[in-house]
């Protein structure tokens, strides 16, 4: 009797074919894109999020072209924080084309796809029981479409802002093989170090994706009457001793970058010399410069 | 999946595929010596398995839409986010191409579910025999009904009763 090996094909639905089709599509699309930088953090909170709206504004402000990725299937807030929520995607044979902000960041995000504000992301099944089976499995087909789909045109940078937690990092770095780096996004807590550490180890050593740096959200906070600077919170170790990486910035609490993501308004530009301004724009020079020495060293 | 007809050693071939009903999706193959066939049924969690990973039972002759699983798949979704991938008017436009596999748009939307079953062109079931069927085994249910409906039309029944299942009984395994 034959064995599974001596049979020439899987009886005609050519699952590899189609998975293989899958990751070509994507591939095709990342020709295009210079560079890939995921921004995690594991711990929920900290404000991935919000820097990664900003980083991906400054890096604009310094004339390049940007893409961003909201992969918080579940949870996305970029469309409001970039201010493009109302924005209507458009479909064309070839993709998706990307929501674009003022000032012309790109963006896909769920939420854009989303019916309601209070609507969840529901996922067509005969039955929610046991959901827990397939769901992980959609979200990252719905990641891997965002990517693959959308039509981003030749960009310099392609941000991804993921969710809390260590397990997108993976299907992240499985999706996008080569993966440009991470920046990893802590505040000045024990807490937050203590989970932010795992998702650093998950990242160094076992995928093996390259850290650019660590950035420091929330580190203190400014007086607004005396300029004085105050700490929000109260870690014994600082996050290059605790990490063992380099720091890109240290941002600086701020309640008007907290407003101007409420409104969907551009930080930077309207408070530019800001503090958390200043530090923001250094933190994209650093990922530009990174990226700059990766490309002499292996042109 | 590969699959065996054992008699003459031969592999067997993708022959056809329901849309799912209660969830489940029951694939047909066939030995192409002797055209034994047998049937493969996914249970609910295997058929949203095989859903969540886009992939299409039988294989596909068409290039894939921009975000066809996210378009397909996602229940709380904007109406304008959710173009009918599988219209009439796609369906004609491909039709004038030609050269599209036959079998194609069955495929392609297999997983849909049925909002709107098509009208029945085979034998009608009375009240009592649909109690009679709902008693199936969810995961054996669409074979047997298919069998069914099969042995009514082979024996010049065009409405399915209880006399009929009982006739039909010998056919199959399941008790109903």
């Amino acid at each position: 009797m034959k064995t599974y090996t001596d049979l020439p094909s899987d009886a005609g639905s050519n699952i590899i074919g189609q998975v293989t089709a899958q990751a070509n599509r994507l591939q095709q699309r990342l020709t295009s894109v210079k560079h890939t930088v995921a921004v995690m953090s594991g711990k929920g909170g900290v404000g991935k999020s919000s820097l990664t709206a900003n980083l991906a504004a400054a890096l604009t402000l310094n004339g390049n072209t940007v893409g961003v990725v909201d992969a918080d299937i579940n949870g996305p807030t970029l469309a409001k924080m970039m201010g493009v929520r109302n924005a209507t995607l458009e479909y064309t044979p070839t993709g998706v084309k990307p929501a674009i902000t003022a000032i012309g960041t790109k963006l896909i995000s769920m939420d854009l796809l989303l019916a309601e504000d209070d609507a969840p992301v529901l996922w067509n099944a005969h039955s929610q029981k046991d959901a827990f089976t397939w769901r992980a499995t959609m979200e990252v087909g719905a990641l891997r479409e965002f990517i693959a789909d959308t039509e981003w045109g030749n960009l310099d940078y392609l941000l991804l802002d993921l969710p809390p937690g260590t397990d997108r990092l993976p299907n992240v770095a499985e999706l996008i093989p080569n993966l440009g780096g991470i920046v990893v996004v802590t505040i000045p807590s024990e807490v937050s170090q203590l989970i932010v550490k795992k998702s650093v180890t998950m990242a160094r050593d076992i995928l093996k994706v390259p850290i650019i740096g660590v950035v420091e959200n929330m580190a203190f906070y400014v007086c607004q009457h005396c300029g004085e600077e105050e700490p929000l919170f109260s870690a014994d170790e600082t996050p290059d001793k605790a990490f063992q990486q380099t720091v890109l910035g240290s941002i600086p609490f701020d309640p008007k970058l907290s407003r101007a993501n409420d409104n969907g308004t551009l930080y930077l530009g309207e408070y530019p010399d800001a503090p958390a301004s200043k530090v923001l724009m250094q933190v994209a020079k650093k990922i530009q410069d990174f990226f700059d020495e990766k490309m002499q060293r292996s042109p | 999946m590969k699959f065996l007809c054992t008699d003459c050693d031969t592999a067997m071939k993708f022959k056809d595929v329901t849309r799912p009903e209660q969830g489940s999706v029951t694939a047909l193959f066939e030995c192409p010596d002797c055209f034994t066939e047998i049937a493969m049924y996914l249970n609910p969690s295997e058929t949203q398995m095989l859903k969540s990973l886009d992939l299409k039972l039988g294989g596909t002759n068409e290039a894939a839409q921009p975000m066809q699983l996210v378009r397909s798949q996602l229940e709380t979704a904007k109406g304008e986010s959710m173009p009918d991938m599988f219209s009439a008017e796609n369906s004609a436009g491909e039709a004038a191409e030609g050269g599209k596999c036959p079998f194609t748009g069955v495929i392609s939307d297999a997983f849909q579910e049925d909002a709107t079953p098509p009208e029945p062109t085979g034998p009608t079931w009375t009240a009592e025999a649909l109690e009679r069927l709902e008693r199936i085994p969810a995961f054996v249910r669409p074979m047997a009904k298919m069998g069914i409906e099969s042995f009514a039309k082979d024996n010049g029944h065009d409405e399915i009763t209880g006399e009929v299942m009982d006739a039909a009984r010998g056919n199959f395994p399941a008790q109903f």
